[in-house]
C-alpha cells in the first residue's frame, strides 16, 4: 500500500488522526481521559449513533439521504413504551410493533422517493416531522416504569461493557462484512455513482433504492429500542438533533453527499472521532457554546483537509 | 442571412496567422507533443489527424489556452506569444469546440450561445431581447427551429452540437479550432457547417478540424497535418489518396478488408409490429452470426428502438422474441438474463462509471445477477484478462475510467458487456468518438463474435461503417422502419435518400 | 463456525444482568448508599451544574449566575455543563461522562423524567447529587430544590379570576409534556374552577419559543373576540402572548398572567401589558443546592457519628422556595 493511496483513504487518515487524538487526551488528561470508566461511558453515549450510522453510509453510498431517522429513533421506542406501559402488551410483541414500525416508514419513505420519485430530501424532511409528531402522541411527557425485561436489552453489561456497545459491534462488523464481499450492497456504489448506467447494466435500482430506506430506518429502530431500553425511559425528545449528527459523522467518514463513496468502517470512525472531540470539550470543561462552533469547524477542516491532499495527489 | 458574412455585427476584420515551432509537452511518463511544428495558414481549412495518443488533443488545448507547453513557441503573425489562460486565447480570437460539452443544461440555448458580454439595456441589465434575437440569427443560419430560449437540457445530442458550435462562432474568431463536431450530426446538419467553416475560410479565418473522418477531410479540407506519438509526421495537401494519410497516422497500412459474413439460418431475434414512444410498427428479424445495420437522421427512431428491445422503454403493442421464446422486458436486468447487450450511444453517461476503476466498471453488469459473493481477486483477473484482449491502453485495471481515452473507455464499456456472454449485441455509435486504430479493433470484435454465432443490431451515422460491417442494412425514417438493404444493393447515396423519406 | 458458536456462548454467560428493582419486603431498612465524603477543603474540588438549553437567558442570568457566585465565596471549582439545544439525551451523556471524574458534588436541572438512570448512577457512584428546578421521580437524588409548580398555577388562577372580574374566556400555554408544567396548569384549573363564570379554552403548547406563542395568542386572539385572558407558564409564554396582545390592539382588554420575572417581562408589567408574574427564586435552587452539596460532602452538621455509613443525608430532602408576585405596584422594585 503506497502513500498515495493511504492518503486517499479516509478510513486510514481518520483512524489515525483518532490514534493522534487520543494520545494528545491521555497526555492532557491523565487520570481522567484514559480509564475504563470513561471509555466505557464512551462507546455507550456513541453506540446509538454509530448504528444510525451504519444505515446512512449505505444511504448515502447510494447518493440519498434519510432526514427522518432521528424521529424514527424516538417512534421505535415510543411505540414499545407505549404498549408496554399503556396495554400492558408482551415485551417481545411490542418491541416488534416498534420495529415493524420502523420498518413500515423506511419501506414509504423508499417507495416515494424512488417509485413516485419525490427528493429524498423533501420526502425525508416530512416524513421527519410526521413521525416526531406520532413519538410525541406516544411517549407524551415520557413513558418510564418498563417492565425489567424490556431494560435488560439496555442494561445489562457483558465484560462491564453495557450492552448497547456490544450490539454497535456486531452490527458495524455484520454490515462492513457484507458491503465488501455482497453483490447487492456493492451495487450501490455503482448506483451513486451513475445511477442512469446502473440501470442499463441491469441494476434495479428503484428496488435497491427502497432496500436501503428500509435498512436505514430498520437499523434507526434498533437504536430507539436500545436507546429507551438503555435510558428506562420512552423521551419524545430522543433523537433531535440525531440526523445531522450522523450525517456529519458519516462524512467524515469518507462519504461524498453525490454519492459512490465511503466504507461502513468510515462511518464507525466518523462518529467515534465527534464523540472523542465532545469528550475532550466536557474533560475541558468547555461550555456548551462552544461544542456546535467546534463541531462545525471540524467538519470544514477534515473536508478541507481532505480535498487539498486530494488536488496535491493528483497533480 | 442572405450574404451577409457568417459572424453577424462583425467590427473590422483582421487576420492572424498562427505558427507553432518545436512545441513540446509532457505529462508524468507520457511524451504528448515531442518538437512539434506546424503553419496554419489564414483562410485555409487545416485538418489534424493522428490516433488517439497522438497529441492531437495536448495541442489544442496549447493553442487554446488551456495548458502551457514546456518547451516550444506560439507565434501569431510573426510575434512571439504567451498564452496563459482560456480567456485571453479568446481575447486573442482563439476559439474552440471541443469533444465534451461544455454546456449548462438548465439554461437557455441564448444563454449558452452567450455565456459572457450578454447585451445589456440602458440600465445595466441583461437584455433577453435582444440576446434571443441574436442566438435566433445563429440557429436560423444553422437550420436549427428551436427557440432560442428553449433549455438546453431537451435538445438531442446533435442539436447540442451544433449550439456549442454556434457558441464558438458567437465569439468572433480569427481561429477556430473544431475537434470531432460531426460526431453527432447528421449528413444534413454537417452540410451546413461544412458551409459555414467555407463562409470562414473566405473571410481568411483559420479552421483547424480534427476529424478522423477520412471522407470530410477529403471534401473539407485544404491541407492535412497528420500527428503520431507526438511527433509530426508532415502536412500534406488533402487530395492525398486516403492510404496514405493512414499510413502516416499508424504506420501501417490498412489492409483492404474482404467481408466474409457469418449469416446462419438461424432466427435470433424476431420482433413484430412493434410500436412504442418514438417508432411504429417495426417488424424484422436478426439471424445469428448477422450484423444488422440501422441508418437513420437523428430522432428517426432507432435508439427508442433499441432502449425498448433492451428493456429500457415500454412498447405499447407488438411482440419480441428471442431465439423463438417470447421476450417481454421491463426493465434492463430481464434483457440482461436473455443474453442481450446494450452499449448506448453516450458511454459518459450511461454506459460508465466515471471515478471507479476499469475492473468495477467491467464486473459491473455481473453485480446485478443474484449472487451473494463478490469476489474481488476473480473481478481483477477478468478485467486483466479483457484489458489484454481487448487491448486496453492503461498503466492498470485500477485505474479510473475517467482516465482513458475515448476510444479505451468504449473498450472498457465492450469488454463489459463481451463478459455477459450475450447472445445479441446492440452496439449505439460504436465508434463515436474513437479512434482510427481503436475503431478497427472495435470492428474486428464485432466481426469475432458474429463468427461465434452472435447476433450485432448496429446503429450507426456513419455510413461507410454501415457499409462497411453490415449484412444487411435498416433504414428508418420518423419512427417507421422504411426498408432493409441487402449488402450489395446499398450505397451511401441509397441509404441517405432513404434515410430523409425519399 | 462452531468455535465461534462456543465463544459466543462464553460471552453470553459473561453477561451481567442489570439489578432488579428493589422489591418492597417488609422489615429491611432502605438505606441510603454510600456517598464520598472529604475532611479538607480543596480549591480544586469541583462542583459540576448540568442542565440542558445552556444559553437560556433564565438559566444564565439565574441559576448560573448564582451558582458561580457561590463557587467564588465558598472557594472552590464550578463547572457549568450542556447542551446548548434542549437536547435531553446529550444531557444524560454528559452527566455520564462527569461521573468518571467523580467531581465532590453533582447539581442537575431536572429537565426530564428520562434523566433518572443517569442521576441514579451518579448516586451509585457515591456523588453527593442535588435536582433543582423539576424534581425526577426515582432517581434516588439526594435533595430536590425547586419551585412548587402547582402553587404557581394557582397564584396565576386566582389572580386571573380576581382581575377579568370572574367572568369570560381564558387559556393557558406552556411546554405540554412536562411534568412541572402540567402540574402548574392544573393549579390553575383547579382555581379557575371556582369561578363558573370563567370558560376554559384549552391548554396550548408553545414549545418554549417566543414566535410560538405570540403565533397561539394570536389564533386565540382572532378566533375568540371576546377573549378574556391568557396565562403562561414558561419563560417565553409572557413576551410572546404580549405580543400578540399588542398587534391586535387589545391591551387591557385581554388579560396576561405568566412566570418568570426577567427584564422583559418587567418591562411588559410595567407598560401595562402583562398584568402579573410569578416569579422563581432561581438563585436559590443553585445556591442553597451548591451549599447542600457542600455540606454533604464536608459533614458541616453531622447527624450521626458517620452519616455515609448509617445510610442518612445530612440534607434536606425536598425544599420548596416558595414564588414571587408581581404586579404594577411591585415591579418597579425587580427593575434594575
Amino acid at each position: 500500500m503506497n502513500i498515495k493511496n493511504s492518503l486517499t483513504d479516509r478510513v486510514f487518515t481518520l483512524g489515525s488522526s483518532i490514534v493522534v487524538l487520543c494520545v494528545v487526551m491521555t497526555i492532557a488528561f491523565p487520570s481522567k481521559f484514559a480509564t475504563v470508566d470513561n471509555f466505557s461511558q464512551l462507546l455507550l453515549n456513541l453506540s446509538i449513533d454509530t448504528i444510525v450510522a451504519v444505515g446512512m453510509m449505505i444511504l448515502m453510498i447510494a447518493g440519498m439521504f434519510d432526514l427522518s431517522v432521528g424521529s424514527i429513533v424516538a417512534f421505535a421506542g415510543g411505540m414499545a413504551g407505549y404498549l408496554m406501559y399503556y396495554h400492558g402488551i408482551p415485551v417481545a410483541l411490542a418491541i416488534s410493533a416498534g420495529m415493524l414500525g420502523a420498518v413500515g416508514i423506511g419501506f414509504i419513505n423508499g417507495w416515494l422517493i424512488a417509485r413516485v420519485g419525490i427528493n429524498p430530501m423533501i420526502q425525508t424532511l416530512a416524513m421527519m416531522g410526521i413521525v416526531r409528531g406520532f413519538a410525541l402522541m406516544l411517549s407524551g411527557a415520557g413513558i418510564q416504569n418498563f417492565p425489567y425485561d424490556f431494560i435488560v436489552i439496555g442494561q445489562s453489561r457483558l465484560l462491564g461493557l453495557q450492552m448497547p456497545v456490544w450490539y454497535m459491534i456486531a452490527i458495524v462488523l455484520l454490515f462492513a462484512f457484507l458491503v465488501k464481499n455482497t453483490s447487492f450492497f456493492r451495487r450501490y456504489y455503482f448506483i451513486g455513482g451513475n445511477e442512469r448506467a446502473a440501470r442499463l447494466s441491469g441494476i434495479n435500482v428503484e428496488k435497491m433504492k427502497v432496500w436501503a430506506f428500509v435498512i436505514s430506518a430498520t437499523l434507526a429502530g434498533v437504536a430507539g429500542i436500545l436507546l429507551s431500553s438503555r435510558l428506562g425511559a420512552a423521551l419524545s425528545t430522543s433523537g433531535r438533533g440525531l440526523e445531522l449528527r450522523v450525517i456529519t459523522a458519516v462524512i467524515l467518514g469518507g462519504a461524498s453527499l453525490s454519492g459512490g463513496y465511503g466504507k461502513i468502517w468510515g462511518a464507525f470512525l466518523g462518529a467515534l472521532f465527534m464523540a472523542l472531540i465532545n469528550n475532550l470539550l466536557i474533560l475541558s470543561r468547555v461550555s456548551g457554546y462552544w461544542q456546535e462552533i467546534i463541531l462545525g469547524v471540524i467538519l470544514i477542516v477534515a473536508v478541507g483537509v481532505d480535498q487539498l491532499i486530494l488536488k496535491k495527489i493528483e497533480k | 442571412m442572405g450574404s451577409v458574412s457568417v459572424c453577424p455585427h462583425r467590427p473590422i476584420a483582421y487576420i492572424v496567422k498562427l505558427e507553432l515551432k518545436n512545441i513540446s509537452k509532457s505529462f508524468p511518463g507520457v511524451k504528448a507533443l515531442q518538437q512539434v511544428s506546424i503553419t496554419f495558414t489564414p483562410g485555409e481549412i487545416h485538418a489534424l489527424c493522428g490516433e488517439n495518443g497522438a497529441g492531437k488533443s495536448t495541442l489544442m488545448n496549447i493553442i487554446s489556452g488551456n495548458l502551457r507547453p514546456d518547451a516550444g513557441d506560439i507565434l501569431l503573425d510573426g510575434r512571439k506569444t504567451e498564452i496563459e489562460n482560456v480567456l485571453q486565447a479568446e481575447a486573442l480570437g482563439i476559439a474552440i469546440v471541443y469533444q465534451e460539452r461544455s454546456l449548462t443544461d438548465s439554461l437557455s440555448v441564448a444563454e449558452n450561445i452567450y455565456p459572457v458580454h450578454q447585451p445589456r439595456n440602458r440600465y445595466g441589465y441583461i437584455d433577453h431581447k435582444v440576446l434571443h434575437k441574436n442566438a435566433s440569427e445563429w440557429l436560423q443560419q444553422f437550420r436549427l427551429t428551436m427557440h432560442a430560449a428553449t433549455p438546453v437540457g431537451k435538445l438531442s445530442p446533435s442539436q447540442k452540437t451544433l449550439v456549442e458550435i454556434i457558441k464558438a462562432l458567437a465569439k468572433k474568431p480569427r481561429i477556430l479550432i473544431l475537434d470531432e463536431p460531426t460526431a453527432s450530426l447528421t449528413h444534413e446538419e454537417a452540410d451546413i457547417l461544412f458551409n459555414m467553416i467555407r463562409r470562414l475560410r473566405a473571410d481568411h479565418v483559420t479552421v483547424i478540424y480534427i476529424s478522423h473522418r477520412m471522407a470530410e477531410i477529403r471534401e473539407l479540407a485544404d491541407v492535412v497535418t497528420v500527428l503520431k506519438d507526438g511527433i509530426f509526421q508532415g502536412t500534406v495537401p488533402s487530395s492525398t489518396p486516403d492510404r496514405e494519410i493512414i499510413r502516416m497516422m499508424v504506420g501501417r497500412e490498412l489492409a483492404a478488408d474482404t467481408f466474409v459474413s457469418d449469416v446462419t439460418k438461424e432466427v435470433l431475434l424476431e420482433v413484430k409490429e412493434l410500436s412504442g414512444n418514438g417508432f411504429e410498427d417495426i417488424s424484422f428479424n436478426i439471424y445469428a452470426g448477422e450484423i444488422l445495420g440501422f441508418a437513420g437522421l437523428t430522432g428517426c427512431g432507432r435508439t427508442a428502438l433499441a432502449r425498448t428491445i433492451f428493456g429500457d422503454s415500454r412498447y405499447n403493442a407488438g411482440s419480441i422474441s428471442i431465439k423463438q421464446r417470447p421476450y417481454s422486458p421491463r426493465h434492463p436486468a430481464n434483457a440482461i438474463n436473455a443474453h442481450i447487450a446494450y452499449l448506448p450511444e453516450d458511454r459518459k453517461t450511461e454506459g460508465l462509471f466515471l471515478e471507479r476503476s476499469i475492473a468495477d466498471n467491467i464486473a459491473s453488469v455481473s453485480l446485478s445477477v443474484p449472487c451473494a459473493a463478490y469476489n474481488a481477486g476473480k473481478e481483477r483477473e477478468t478485467a486483466d484478462s479483457y484489458v489484454k484482449e481487448l487491448d486496453i491502453r492503461t498503466p492498470s485495471a485500477t485505474t479510473p475510467v475517467r482516465k482513458l481515452s475515448g476510444g479505451n473507455q468504449q473498450k472498457v464499456v465492450l469488454a463489459k458487456w463481451l463478459a455477459t456472454q450475450p447472445d445479441l449485441m446492440i452496439v449505439n455509435e460504436p465508434t463515436h468518438g474513437v479512434d482510427v486504430g481503436a475503431k478497427t479493433e472495435i470492428y474486428n470484435i464485432m466481426k469475432k463474435l458474429t463468427a461465434a454465432g452472435k447476433g450485432i443490431m448496429m446503429i450507426s451515422s456513419e455510413l461507410p461503417e454501415l457499409l462497411q460491417l453490415a449484412d444487411r442494412i435498416a433504414v428508418m425514417w420518423q419512427g417507421k422502419l422504411i426498408t432493409i438493404l441487402s449488402r450489395k444493393e446499398a450505397t451511401e447515396e441509397k441509404l441517405t435518400m432513404l434515410a430523409s423519406g425519399l | 463456525m462452531r468455535s465461534l458458536i462456543y465463544i459466543l456462548l462464553l460471552f453470553a454467560c459473561a453477561c451481567e444482568l442489570p439489578p432488579r428493582p428493589r422489591s418492597e419486603k417488609g422489615g429491611v431498612i432502605k438505606s441510603a448508599k454510600k456517598f464520598i465524603t472529604a475532611d479538607e477543603i480543596s480549591a480544586d474540588e469541583e462542583y459540576i451544574m448540568v442542565t440542558t438549553a445552556i444559553n437560556l437567558p433564565l438559566y444564565v442570568n439565574h441559576d448560573q449566575k448564582a451558582f458561580l457566585d457561590w463557587g467564588k465565596k465558598t472557594g472552590v471549582r464550578t463547572s457549568i455543563l450542556g447542551p446548548s439545544e434542549w437536547d435531553v439525551p446529550t444531557q444524560i451523556a454528559t452527566i455520564e461522562q462527569v461521573i468518571a471524574g467523580k467531581p465532590a458534588g453533582l447539581l442537575i436541572n431536572g429537565t426530564d423524567p428520562g434523566i433518572a438512570q443517569a442521576i441514579k448512577k451518579a448516586v451509585d457512584a457515591g456523588i453527593p447529587t442535588v435536582v433543582y428546578d423539576s424534581d425526577i421521580p426515582n432517581s434516588d437524588r439526594h435533595c430536590f430544590i425547586g419551585s412548587d409548580w402547582y402553587e404557581m398555577g394557582r397564584l396565576q388562577g386566582e389572580r386571573m379570576a380576581a382581575i377579568t372580574g370572574g367572568k369570560g374566556k381564558v387559556a393557558c400555554m406552556g411546554i405540554l409534556g412536562m411534568e412541572n408544567m402540567e402540574a402548574g396548569f392544573r393549579g390553575f384549573q383547579d382555581a379557575i374552577k371556582k369561578f363558573p363564570g370563567i370558560e376554559f379554552l384549552g391548554k396550548y403548547d408553545d414549545k418554549a419559543n417566543v414566535e410560538t406563542a405570540a403565533k397561539i395568542a394570536a389564533d386565540l386572539l382572532a378566533a375568540n373576540p371576546d377573549l378574556a385572558g391568557i396565562a403562561g407558564f414558561d419563560s417565553n409564554s409572557g413576551p410572546g402572548i404580549a405580543l400578540s396582545v399588542k398587534e391586535s390592539g387589545r391591551v387591557g382588554k385581554v388579560k396576561i398572567t405568566t412566570v418568570d420575572a426577567e427584564p422583559e417581562h418587567l418591562a411588559l408589567v410595567k407598560e401595562g401589558v402583562i398584568d402579573y408574574l410569578v416569579g422563581q427564586k432561581r438563585a436559590l435552587f443553585t445556591w442553597l443546592g451548591a451549599q447542600f452539596l457542600f455540606d454533604m460532602r464536608h459533614k458541616t452538621l453531622p447527624l450521626s457519628a458517620d452519616d455515609a455509613e448509617a445510610g442518612v443525608i445530612p440534607v434536606p430532602q425536598t425544599v420548596i422556595t416558595g414564588s414571587i408576585e408581581i404586579d404594577r405596584e411591585n415591579v418597579d422594585q425587580f427593575i434594575q
